[in-house]
């Protein structure tokens, strides 16, 4: 091991340390809550609603109607003509940028924050 | 301390060669993640720093980002900008801390702060001048772990040689030479 370590040497790693640690949390901590749902359907301007209170909301598409249902904080589609299921398997949208989408009623649920969380970086 | 300006010269010239010979051998190994290598040469401008004191230790830098940008063709290039702000984030650093050396601070306690100031230096000069991204600063948390690592990585390997004998009757402050 290396000899001739010093005492500034364990304050200086531990405040590196503490740098790294304190960007990992403010770079990377959670995006915060959900405050409200963006229904975007072709052909029509998005609509936005609060996730404040429970509601169901009914959406009209070309395949049938799409049921969506709002939580304090979360939202989610109930229920979708699509025939696999995968407007309804995408479950709770709780963090900022969950998304939901029913392809055969042409239309997109996202729930948004004040921040959105990503999905992965690239460069 | 020899104070022959011809001796002087000669001593920056082959730290400096061996900085930029590990630059260029570095920058031919593939790094998994761009943005992060290992930063060898710092261990050149450390041991000048320690040996020959802040001036020499500018001067190597300053040979090492021309010499091995020529050799690597990225002369005046956006990495060369990247390697001459972080060299020079990084001395400027060190200058202050190479007073606490080695009574405080061993090379570890040095390397450290040298390679999270490069680190930082670069990701300054990459966010405003060369991509001003709102969300460039996300990745400054894994550059910064990675700063950490190669600074006590580069901080072990600058003590190792520090630690020769053939080096430790150049090393500046006379305590050192006790424990060695």
């Amino acid at each position: 091991m290396i000899r001739g370590l010093r005492w500034g040497d364990a304050v200086v790693v531990a405040l590196a340390t503490a740098l790294v640690t304190s960007s990992f949390a403010l770079g990377y901590a959670p995006g915060g809550d959900s405050t409200h749902l963006v229904i975007t359907q072709a052909g029509v301007d998005p609509r936005h609603y609060p996730l404040t209170e429970n509601r169901a909301i009914r959406v009209e598409g070309p395949a049938g109607v799409t049921e969506i249902e709002i939580q304090p904080g979360r939202a989610r589609c109930l229920r979708s003509p699509g025939n696999q299921g995968i407007c309804e398997a995408a479950g709770w949208l709780e963090r900022p940028g969950d998304m939901a989408v029913s392809l055969p009623n042409r239309l997109t649920l996202q729930v948004r924050g004040a921040r959105s969380d990503f999905d992965s970086m690239h460069y | 301390m020899n104070t022959d300006p011809v001796l002087a010269d000669r001593r920056i010239a082959a730290l400096a060669a061996l900085a930029i010979g590990l630059q260029v051998i570095e920058a031919a190994i593939p790094s998994p993640v761009p943005g992060i290598k290992p930063g060898l040469a710092n261990v050149i401008t450390l041991v000048t720093l320690v040996t020959l004191g802040w001036r020499a230790a500018l001067a190597v830098t300053l040979l090492r980002v021309v010499g091995a940008s020529l050799l690597l063709g990225t002369l005046l290039s956006p990495g060369f900008w990247l390697s001459l702000t972080g060299a020079l984030a990084a001395l400027a650093v060190l200058a202050p801390l190479l007073r606490l050396h080695p009574r405080h601070l061993s090379a570890l306690g040095l390397a450290v702060p040298a390679a999270i100031a490069h680190t930082l230096g670069q990701f300054l000069l990459a966010w405003a001048v060369i991509i001003p991204h709102p969300q460039l600063p996300l990745l400054l948390p894994p550059l910064l772990l990675a700063g950490l690592i190669t600074g006590v990585v580069t901080g072990i390997l600058t003590a190792s040689v520090l630690a020769d004998p053939r080096i430790q009757r150049h090393v500046r402050d006379p305590s050192t030479t006790q424990s060695g």
